[in-house]
């Protein structure tokens, strides 16, 4: 496979405090892959660095061949963040049409702003201003609008880390069928989080940090069938994914 | 829904209105009754007639003002706005005007009155000059202080756009401070007024602020009292339109207040 990202040798220093210790890893075009950590742990660092949205102090990251900060120029990245970030002056579709208008572009077959909404299952919410959604809602407009930007690549940091645990794992498969099954430019999900299990049931592999400054503990391959359905959260695989990791973190 | 909520705005402006015609009526028959004197305390009455037989001299007068304040009041906040955008993007300009800016806010208006009437002359000049120094801070304070209220996040999420400057300022920055802008702009419609009428106190021969002066050296209370409402009616006026105006611009908030 294609390798779409390579880290080498990432350190990141804010002033003297060490954030990123040595973070080496690359993947593959078409995988999903989380980062785990304890919380503080440089997770969101590191998925910023990734994006060409701050530069590491050493190492290097490239995308596609490039550095980091010429794929965001590309428009070969798009964020989630863990807060929605949504303009409140603006309505759901004026939302998803952000990027297209900072960029100046029309939309075409594949961002169109409508026919994404219905993608993330909000097309009767066109005309909602933010402040009438609910958390997950407001997501989903998020997903909507990193969608329209056509990017390769998709950073997700916590995104669902605010939400209740059912619409979590509502969101979590909508995620995956909005990656595999719906017809986007996604390739590849970098997904950081702090739920091991949201981590296990995702991912093709999952990247194990350790407490800061962060090193990679260990990265687990995740080898469950896809599409990932909700009732093999009670295989035994699952599970042991699950305690194998929270193992990890616990010896840390 | 919708009658209930008619019936509640009637509620809402009904109440007050209700008060202050009790209230009339109270001091109309104090009045009566305890015998003030005109020139301490005039009836209710006596004023409204005093305002409807001089409408044409009242208006006249009332515009004048008004055309002061609103003037100084556009200068200020077109200028304060400017000012303030160079001040959040130039760190070392708002470092070395800052304080100056400050000393100039904490010396009174009253005490600058006479400058400016030397320096501006009795016309309106002067007038509009008084309302532009008080209208100017608060909108030069509300508008650093909402430019700078943008959260990092959504700075982020433009910058992963690779948005430009322009676009960040006009997408994002200027619409998250519009709250705070909007509250200066409210806040500053009754000192545009106060700055308009001391301005008339100390040198003027037309204006609301000179009929209340003009008024009280012959102990004419009728007029004078007809000249205080009607500069209060400038303010109350003033105030609403901006406030329908805000409505308008800011519907996703209330205003905000960076002092």
């Amino acid at each position: 496979m294609n390798k779409i990202i390579r880290v080498w040798g990432l350190s990141k220093y804010y002033g003297k405090l060490q954030v990123l210790d040595n973070i080496i890893f690359d993947v593959s075009e078409g995988e999903f892959i989380s980062i785990i950590g304890p919380s503080g742990c440089g997770k969101t660092t590191l998925l910023k660095i990734l994006g060409g949205l701050i530069n590491a102090t050493k190492g290097e990251t490239t995308i596609r061949d490039n550095p980091a900060g010429l794929a965001l120029k590309r428009r070969d990245i798009g964020f989630v963040f863990q807060n929605p970030n949504l303009l409140p002056w603006r309505n759901t579709i004026k939302n998803v049409e952000l990027p297209l208008e900072i960029i100046n572009k029309k939309d075409s077959s594949l961002n169109n702003p409508k026919k994404l909404l219905k993608i993330v299952g909000l097309d009767k919410f066109e005309k909602a201003y933010p402040k009438e959604l609910s958390g997950g809602m407001q997501q989903r407009v998020a997903i909507a609008r990193a969608l329209t930007f056509e990017p390769l690549i998709l950073l997700m940091d916590e995104p669902f880390g605010a939400l209740d645990e059912i619409t979590r794992n509502k969101m979590n498969l909508e995620l995956l069928r909005i990656w595999k099954e719906e017809k986007t430019t996604i390739s590849t999900v970098i997904f950081v989080t702090h739920s091991i299990p949201e981590a296990v049931f995702l991912s093709d592999r999952v990247i194990v940090l350790s407490k800061r400054p962060a090193k990679i503990e260990k990265i687990v391959n995740i080898d469950l069938p896809r599409p990932r359905k909700t009732d093999m959260k009670h295989s035994k695989k699952y599970v042991g994914y699950i305690e194998c990791i929270r193992k990890i973190l616990k010896e840390d | 829904m919708h009658q209930k909520n008619i019936k509640r705005r009637l509620k809402e402006i009904g109440i007050p209105i209700l008060f202050f015609i009790c209230f009339l009526i109270v001091w109309e028959l104090s009045v009566i009754f305890l015998k003030f004197p005109e020139y301490i305390l005039p009836q209710p009455t006596k004023i409204l007639n005093e305002i409807i037989t001089n409408l044409g001299k009242f208006l006249m007068h009332t515009g004048i003002t008004m055309s002061e304040a609103i003037i100084g009041y556009l200068i200020a906040n077109l200028l304060g706005f400017l000012v303030a955008v160079i001040f959040v993007h130039y760190r070392t300009i708002e470092k070395g005007f800052y304080p100056y800016a400050i000393a100039l806010k904490t010396t009174p208006i009253i005490a600058m009155a006479p400058l400016l009437i030397l320096w501006f002359g009795t016309g309106i000049a002067s007038k509009i000059v008084a309302s532009a120094i008080v209208c100017f801070f608060p909108i030069l304070v509300n508008t650093i202080k909402g430019l700078r209220s943008v959260d990092d996040d959504s700075l982020d999420l433009f910058k992963s756009y690779s948005a430009s400057k322009w676009q960040i300022f006009t997408k994002l920055s200027l619409p998250t401070a519009l709250p705070y802008i909007f509250s200066a702009l409210k806040i500053s419609t009754g000192l545009a007024v106060v700055g308009a009428i001391v301005g008339e106190f100390v040198g003027a021969n037309k204006g609301i602020g000179y009929i209340i002066l003009v008024s009280t050296y012959h102990l004419q209370t009728v007029t004078m009292f007809a000249g205080i409402i009607m500069s209060a009616l400038i303010g109350v006026l003033f105030f609403w339109i901006i406030s329908l105006i805000e409505k308008k611009f800011v519907f996703w908030q209330g205003s905000k207040n960076g002092f």
